[in-house]
């Protein structure tokens, strides 16, 4: 399933000839990927410019951006920190400065992170600018933007709240100005004293993992009450996970991630879908479970399972789901059932029997919802209640898994090249492919990474979320 | 763990060639020619009875394929009694180290009374070997049997281009990074901010102390003379009393253009051999020997060999402190394997880091600054020359002398090998 033009854009003399002509045809970005299992250093090597001020963040960015291999070039009207200069000697990395609102010098940098989280007026959004317009041209193909403020929802003072809340607007459009070189941009909402979550994520949005999701607010909190003590390599190790709708696709391209960071992984998908199941099940190590979700057995079905399989299960991806399209006049009504069944209420039936039996604690859940359903669509009501029902889902449930350490989110996929998107009318699908901020659909390995991240120990600081990989897609914002 | 009776492997003496250049005076003497001409002086030196040799340990890097056991090999041509059993290690530079370390732990569980270890390389004689592609083209047809000429002239076919059928010259590369040795030291000496300056003060100290020591005849009792078909080599070749920072500045970078690591702040490849003489305390007593010193801890620590390549003693030595339960101010003398002069100050320089403390060693204060002064106090690798195998027993060899002067209790020994490994041991002195 290749995109042609992402693949002709590779090539420079198609993207001068485009130019030349001026032809408005977009040539997008050929986005970097990684089908390794997490590593030590992911940004071995790489520049990474920083406005950093002495502050609470400034040690976990230190940490972070350091211990991942990359060399840090600070930029800000005082002077490097000491968490600066200490982990840069630690890790033979030595820091480097430059001034604020000066000249960048001529060299690409990967990354460009902003400390926000001091900005408490709308005229210190300035800095934004300050900082942006000299760096941003220096960010390199498939380079990150992330800016780093305190939730504005938390914030007492109104003029805070304010230039908090500016930053996400920022961040969306920054993401716009960036896509064709295959960069993404991410505003982290960091709640107060949830610095030590936040590594896992910048290590994460940093990396090639995250290489199709932009343009998202990520709010980091202390909701979940875990210790994370994150591995950064193989964090799934002695974890059990349940993939529903496993066999191909999304679901299978999870499962090969998952059992990649070492969780043991029961592939389920329905009767009827054996081959494919069995053989992802084989591929990844796992086991192979047959159960129709819908079936009112199925929860009890699948809790013998998983008491057969050790008896506890610490991840749950529902993957499984299905579209019974027609408008709302010529829909049946058993096309409305089914797809709010299968997508909705078999979800909240198989964790309502799993949770209290056999759900480990910290335990990790991703219900895919979908931008389509977001954003609603003609033909889909039955389906855009059913995915839009599961964002309410898992803000509720968040609360319930938070005491035990346990987190539960939604993940909602864009374009995704997929055989459901083969299907689609070329006219249509190119035009679903290019309505992003990075000119391009997706692969199932891109929602699966996302899903990964959500479901490994060191995401502890985000539940209740809904957190889209969709390559900055200008619908269901 | 506790042991009902503790018993102590001793250091009564060590042994080794003179380290010559590769491809110079000893181009004629393979790995275990070498190893055999300083176990043999070794047994001259010390008037070691044959028959209370239990074993040979021996360290190699470029192990002869023919005969990859040395150790074996060094027993049956120096005629020992055909009891003396013998294994050769292999842990890359630190392999002498390992050689000795594993004969003390021998000693000390019981297995032996008396071992001889050491290590031995001759860069010279590194087999070159075919390429694989010819290996695997060639071997079926020739040795496969039943080839007809049309077999024959199909092969030269397959093997055209001939461009890479060449032997090539081996280098000292990472298998994993493809990285050569100089290479991650020059990123090292540009991580850590180790000068050009700095590394050639080393390295002409380096020089300094080893003529200093040879002039002194310091080396005498640890060097035996090696005979070679042109004649006699008496004494190490590599150093030069008379270098200084000034002609050092003169040398040309040679792993990076705008580098700072030469032919000058590197240990060059050597020719040699060094070997050990241990024995459990009550043996040597026992045979009239006065034991030089004894391990009090050894340590082997490994980092990733894709980061920061030699930076394993500042891992290794640390951990060998912990295990001998003394800190770096209680240590008498230091002895580092010089693979580079950045090598070294990189080690050192983290050594006396608070940050590296807490971040890569979860300590609270820094393992300490290195006195300059007690220090590679009669020079090392880069001055006397690197025999990769010999390199570990060199090191043991001199601090047991140094320690049974009497003017130092301890002493801490640090090794970078491939690999990423770093190997260290604290030796004390045994009254």
């Amino acid at each position: 399933m290749t995109d042609t033009l992402v693949e002709l854009s590779r090539n420079p003399w198609f993207r001068q000839g485009i130019k030349q002509l001026g032809l408005p045809i977009p040539t997008p970005q050929k986005l970097a990927r990684t089908r390794a299992p997490r590593i030590e250093r992911p940004l071995d090597g790489q520049r990474i410019g920083i406005m950093s001020e002495s502050g609470t963040v400034d040690k976990a960015l230190a940490e972070t951006v350091i211990e991942a291999g990359a060399s840090a070039i600070i930029v800000n009207d005082s002077q490097i920190s000491a968490h600066w200069t200490n982990t840069g000697e630690a890790f033979g990395r030595a820091v480097t400065h430059a001034g604020l609102g000066e000249e960048s010098p001529e060299q690409t940098v990967h990354g460009l992170i902003f400390d926000a989280t001091r900005i408490d007026r709308p005229e210190n959004l300035r800095r934004l600018y300050d900082f942006f317009h000299h760096w941003l041209p220096r960010l390199g193909r498939c380079g990150r933007v992330i800016v780093i403020g305190r939730p504005p929802e938390d914030q007492k003072n109104p003029s805070k709240a304010a230039a908090q809340a500016g930053l996400d607007g920022f961040v969306r459009s920054v993401t716009r100005e960036i896509g064709r070189k295959g960069a993404t941009a991410h505003v982290i909402y960091l709640a107060q004293k949830a610095e030590t979550r936040l590594k896992p994520l910048l290590r994460f949005l940093l990396s090639k993992r995250s290489a199709f999701i932009s343009g998202q607010p990520w709010r980091i909190s202390t909701r979940v009450k875990t210790r994370v003590t994150a591995k950064l390599t193989r964090p799934l190790e002695n974890k059990t996970a349940l993939i529903t709708g496993a066999a191909r696709g999304i679901g299978a391209a999870t499962a090969r991630l998952l059992a990649a960071e070492g969780a043991r992984v029961i592939c389920l998908d329905r009767p009827g879908d054996e081959d494919a199941t069995s053989a992802i099940a084989a591929e990844v190590g796992g086991v192979p479970l047959m159960v129709d979700i819908t079936d009112p057995d199925a929860p009890k079905l699948i809790q013998k399972a998983i008491e057969e399989q050790g008896g506890r299960v610490d991840i749950i991806v529902h993957n499984a789901g299905i579209t019974r399209d027609k408008t709302l006049a010529r829909m049946k009504p058993e096309w409305w059932d089914q797809a709010v069944d299968v997508n909705l209420g078999a979800v909240l039936r198989i964790n309502e029997t799993l949770f209290p039996t056999v759900l480990g604690d910290n335990a990790r859940i991703v219900c895919l919802s979908s931008v389509a359903g977001l954003a609603g669509n003609v033909g889909q009501t039955n389906y855009a209640a059913s995915k839009a029902g599961l964002v309410g889902y898992v803000r509720s449930a968040a609360d319930q898994l938070a005491k035990s350490g346990g987190s539960i989110n939604a993940v909602a996929p864009g374009f995704i090249e997929t055989r459901l998107t083969q299907a689609i009318p070329v006219m249509t699908r190119e035009v679903g492919r290019r309505l992003s901020a990075l000119g391009q659909g997706g692969e199932p390995h891109d929602v699966a990474e996302l899903i990964a991240y959500l479901v490994t120990p060191g995401s502890a600081g985000t539940s209740g979320q809904v957190m889209r990989a969709c390559g900055g897609m200008f619908l269901g914002a | 763990m506790s042991k009902t009776k503790q018993r102590k492997a001793v250091i009564v003496g060590g042994v080794r060639t003179p380290f010559v250049k590769a491809f110079k005076e000893f181009i004629d003497l393979d790995s275990i020619d070498l190893a055999d001409a300083a176990v043999k002086g070794l047994i001259d030196r010390y008037s070691v009875p044959r028959d209370v040799v239990d074993s040979i340990v021996w360290g190699g890097v470029i192990l002869p394929s023919a005969a990859p056991n040395i150790a074996r090999e060094i027993a049956l041509d120096l005629g020992l009694p055909s009891r003396v059993e013998g294994m050769t290690v292999t842990r890359a530079c630190a392999s002498g180290l390992q050689a000795v370390t594993l004969a003390a732990a021998a000693i000390e569980r019981g297995e032996y009374d008396c071992a001889i270890a050491g290590g031995s390389d001759s860069t010279s004689n590194g087999e070159l070997k075919l390429p694989q592609k010819f290996v695997r083209t060639v071997g079926p047809v020739v040795m496969g049997g039943r080839a007809t000429p049309a077999d024959y002239l199909q092969l030269v076919a397959q093997l055209a281009p001939f461009t890479d059928l060449l032997p090539r010259m081996p280098k000292i590369a990472e298998r994993t990074t493809g990285q050569v040795m100089g290479e991650a030291a020059e990123d090292m000496a540009r991580r850590n901010e180790i000068s050009r300056v700095a590394q050639d003060e080393f390295t002409a100290a380096s020089h300094h102390r080893a003529a200093a020591a040879i002039a002194s005849g310091r080396f005498d009792a640890e060097v035996t003379p090696v005979q070679t078909r042109k004649g006699t080599v008496y004494s190490d070749s590599l150093v030069r009393g008379d270098t200084s920072v000034e002609k050092l500045a003169k040398l040309r970078p040679v792993f990076a253009r705008s580098g700072t690591l030469t032919a000058g702040n590197s240990s060059p490849l050597t020719d040699g051999a060094s070997a050990v003489l241990l024995m459990s305390e009550e043996k040597a007593r026992a045979l009239g020997y006065t034991p030089k010193a004894a391990f009090r801890s050894w340590a082997y620590r490994a980092v990733d060999p894709a980061d920061q390549l030699l930076l394993g003693p500042a891992l290794a030595m640390p951990a060998a402190l912990d295990a001998a339960g003394l800190s770096l101010k209680d240590i008498g003398l230091v002895d580092m394997h010089e693979a580079f002069a950045a090598q070294v100050l990189s080690v050192l320089k983290m050594l006396g880091s608070d940050a590296f403390a807490k971040m890569r060693l979860g300590r609270d204060q820094a393992v300490g600054d290195v006195n300059f002064d007690t220090l590679n106090v009669h020079g090392g690798s880069i001055a006397l020359g690197h025999p990769f195998g010999a390199t570990g027993a060199r090191m043991v060899t001199t601090m047991a002398n140094e320690l049974q002067q009497g003017q130092h209790e301890t002493a801490l020994l640090g090794i970078c090998a491939a690999g990423g490994l770093g190997a260290a041991a604290v030796l004390e002195r045994v009254a």
